[in-house]
This record gives C-alpha cells, structure tokens and sequence, in this order.
C-alpha cells in the first residue's frame, strides 16, 4: 500500500520570508507598518485577501492558459477585497486611508501572482493550506516587529501606551522603513546562513 | 490647450520627483530591483509600466467620475482597477502577437510582472486621490512610470558597486538594495521639502 507523504517545511518563516528574504510583499511593511495597529491592520487584511485568494485560486483549472491565469488570480483578490475592507472598518475605525492605500494594493501582489505558481500549486491542498499559512505567519511576524520598533522610536509607544519620548521621529517615514527592513533582511540572511536563491529575489 | 498641456507637465513632475512611485510610496520596490539588474529590463519594464499606467490612468478617469459618487463606490474600485489592467495587458499581448511575433516571444514572459504590480494599479488609486480632469489623470500616470525609470535607472548604476566585494556578504544583493534606496529616499524628501503623512 502507498503510503501518502505530508511534509511541511517552516520556509515561509525565515527561509523565504515574503519580506525579508524574498521581498515578495515588502511596499506595505515598509510604508505602512508604522506602529502596532496600522501592522494588525496590514496583517489582518494579507490574510483575508491574500490566504483565502491561494486557498480559493487552487480550484482555478491549470489548463488555462497562464495570462487568463494570473489576471483571475487578481480578480478573486479584488473581490475578497470588499468583505476584508468591510470587516477592516468594524476591527480598526480609525484606520487612515495612507494605510487602506497598501491594502488595496495587496490585490496583485507577488505573493499570491508568482509564489502560487512556483510553489503553493504544485503540492497537494492540505499541504498547500498549512504551507502558506506559515508564509503569512513569517509575514505577521516582520509587520509586527517593524511595527513596534518604528511606534516606540517615532512616537515613543506600544500599542498607544506612553513607554518614552520620540528618539527618532522621522522612524514614521518611507526612507527609515527602507533601511530598518534592508537591515533586518542582512540579519535574517545572516541567521538562516545562505543567500536566498537569486530567482527568488525581486519576483 | 496650453492649460492642458500644463496640467499634464505639472502632475507628470509631481509623480516624477515629490511623490516618486519607488522612493516616496515603495510601490513596485520589488520590481524596480529586479529590473535594475539589467539594462535592457530597465527599458522594457519602464515601456510596459509607462504605457500601462498612462492608458489605464486615461480609462479610470472615466470610471471613478461614474462609480466613486455611489454609497461604497470605493469598495469596487480595486475589482474594476484590476478590470481595466486586465483588459488593456490582453489586448496589448494580442497586438504584439499579431503584429510583432518576435517581441512578443521576448516580452510574454516579462510582461505579467510588468503589468501585475504595486506601481501599476497604485498609480491609478492615488489618481482618484489626485486628479481631477482627464489631462491631470493621464500627467500622473505618464509620470508614475517615468519616476519608475528613474528609479531603476538609479538603482541599475549602483547595482554593480552594490554587488561588490566591498560589501558584506549578508548585505549584499537584496538587503543593500534596499537601504540604498532608503538614503536615495531620504534625499528625494530633502530636495523636495516634502514628507508623505501616512
């Protein structure tokens, strides 16, 4: 009897983290996640538009042709996008519409375009499932972590409590998201010990 | 027609250098990276970008006047974005089948990563933000993709330094692409004085 294989690797987490390895979906960390509510918010809203859209995307037939293919990846996205905008505005009322800017946006990222092709769809769907749930997982982690530094050192809070006085109030701003995630990226690189393979980068 | 043409050049420099797609907004950063390894990539990426988001932001024009004063109109406008790309990125691989089979053979396997992405379909959310005729909606999408050569143009010049020797080896390649960017940023925001509020 043939003995079915379920192998789940944690990739996703450091590996091949969508930020900081591959930088599959690195405008809205970099941009938006400028305290610990706005990186809930981006997490929130990569789960619900970009998980559920691999997970429902998987029962698109491969027989058509990869252009048709991949602009119904972006359609499925788009539509999760009205329930997760919805469910966004009841969660996190006061969220700005700089931060709403980058959830939109998440309707054609590469995550969902490229990393579905490359990898999620070529394993069975059980795998896939737990699979790219770890890559949203490596995901939350960065936003968040990103999150917290850039609030405690722009605003000088945690989740809205005072902790100190701003070190660096121009941490809020695109050019410092920029540099924190180059180097938290060297960081990781350093930690997982390799290069990421170089078709992997900047897809 | 002069404050036609004003209007376009007017926008076109403000998507070029205050709110530059790369430097201001990181929209497409990933794709800016990956274009800026070759010079040829950094042409033709910058041709497929510039073409879409200049007809695309002409087409939305017409959409967002007819959807955005409904009752949650902005809830459909990525689903229609997504549409109108759609449409256009078909339509332009048909006529470079049809007319020009050897670029298309070059280009088909580029040319979804140059349509499906952040600069693209960003351009035409900020145009609904930004623009208010027709002329202003097709400047700030003329000007998205010529801020995104510069970009890749910046990038591709020091992506050869950036790859040395010189550089640690955990920085190199992606990392140290990413803080060059940062410091190119950094200076966009101090020549023009200005700060995105996110």
């Amino acid at each position: 009897m043939k003995k079915s294989k379920f192998s789940v690797s944690a990739d996703g987490l450091l590996r091949q983290n969508i930020v900081l390895m591959s930088g599959l979906v690195t405008a809205p960390v970099i941009v938006a996640a400028t305290s610990v509510e706005r990186a809930a918010v981006l997490v929130v809203s990569f789960f619900l538009i970009s998980y559920t859209s691999i997970l429902l995307c998987r029962f698109i037939p491969r027989k058509i042709v990869y252009t048709v293919r991949i602009l119904l990846y972006a359609v499925v996205a788009a539509v999760m996008y009205i329930p997760t905008a919805l469910c966004i505005a009841k969660l996190f009322p006061n969220v700005s519409s700089g931060v709403m800017l980058y959830v939109e946006l998440l309707v054609v990222n590469s995550f969902l375009l490229a990393k579905t092709e490359t990898r999620f769809y070529l394993k069975p769907y059980g795998e896939m499932v737990l699979d790219a749930f770890i890559y949203v997982i490596g995901y939350a982690v960065v936003a968040f972590l990103v999150g917290v530094l850039r609030e405690v050192l722009a605003y000088g809070t945690v989740c809205g409590f005072h902790l100190c006085e701003p070190v660096v109030p121009a941490a809020k701003s695109p050019f410092f998201g920029f540099i924190l995630v180059g180097i938290m990226a060297a960081v990781c690189r350093g930690i997982s010990g390799k290069r990421a393979p170089r078709k992997e980068r900047g897809v | 027609m002069n404050e036609i043409f004003a209007k376009i050049v007017s926008l076109t420099m403000l998507s070029v250098f205050m709110q530059n797609a790369i430097f201001d907004r990181a929209f497409g950063a990933n794709v800016a990276i990956y274009a800026s390894r070759k010079e040829s990539h950094v042409i033709g990426f910058t041709f497929g970008i510039t073409a879409m988001t200049t007809l695309a932001s002409a087409v939305s024009y017409f959409f967002d006047k007819l959807v955005m004063p409904l009752t949650n109109g902005n809830l459909y406008m990525p689903l229609i974005y997504v549409g109108i790309i759609g449409v256009l990125y078909i339509a332009g691989l048909l006529i470079l089948w049809k007319f020009f089979h050897k670029l298309f053979r070059k280009v088909k396997q580029y040319a979804s990563l140059a349509v499906f992405n952040c600069t693209v379909i960003g351009a035409l959310f900020l145009n609904s933000n930004y623009g208010s005729d027709l002329a202003s909606y097709i400047g700030y999408g003329f000007g998205t993709g010529i801020g995104f050569f510069l970009a890749c143009f910046m990038l591709n010049i020091a992506h050869e330094r950036l790859d040395s020797e010189k550089i640690p080896r955990i920085f190199r390649g992606y990392p140290i692409m990413l803080i060059y960017i940062g410091i190119v940023s950094l200076a966009f925001n101090v020549l023009v004085g200005y700060t995105a509020d996110f």
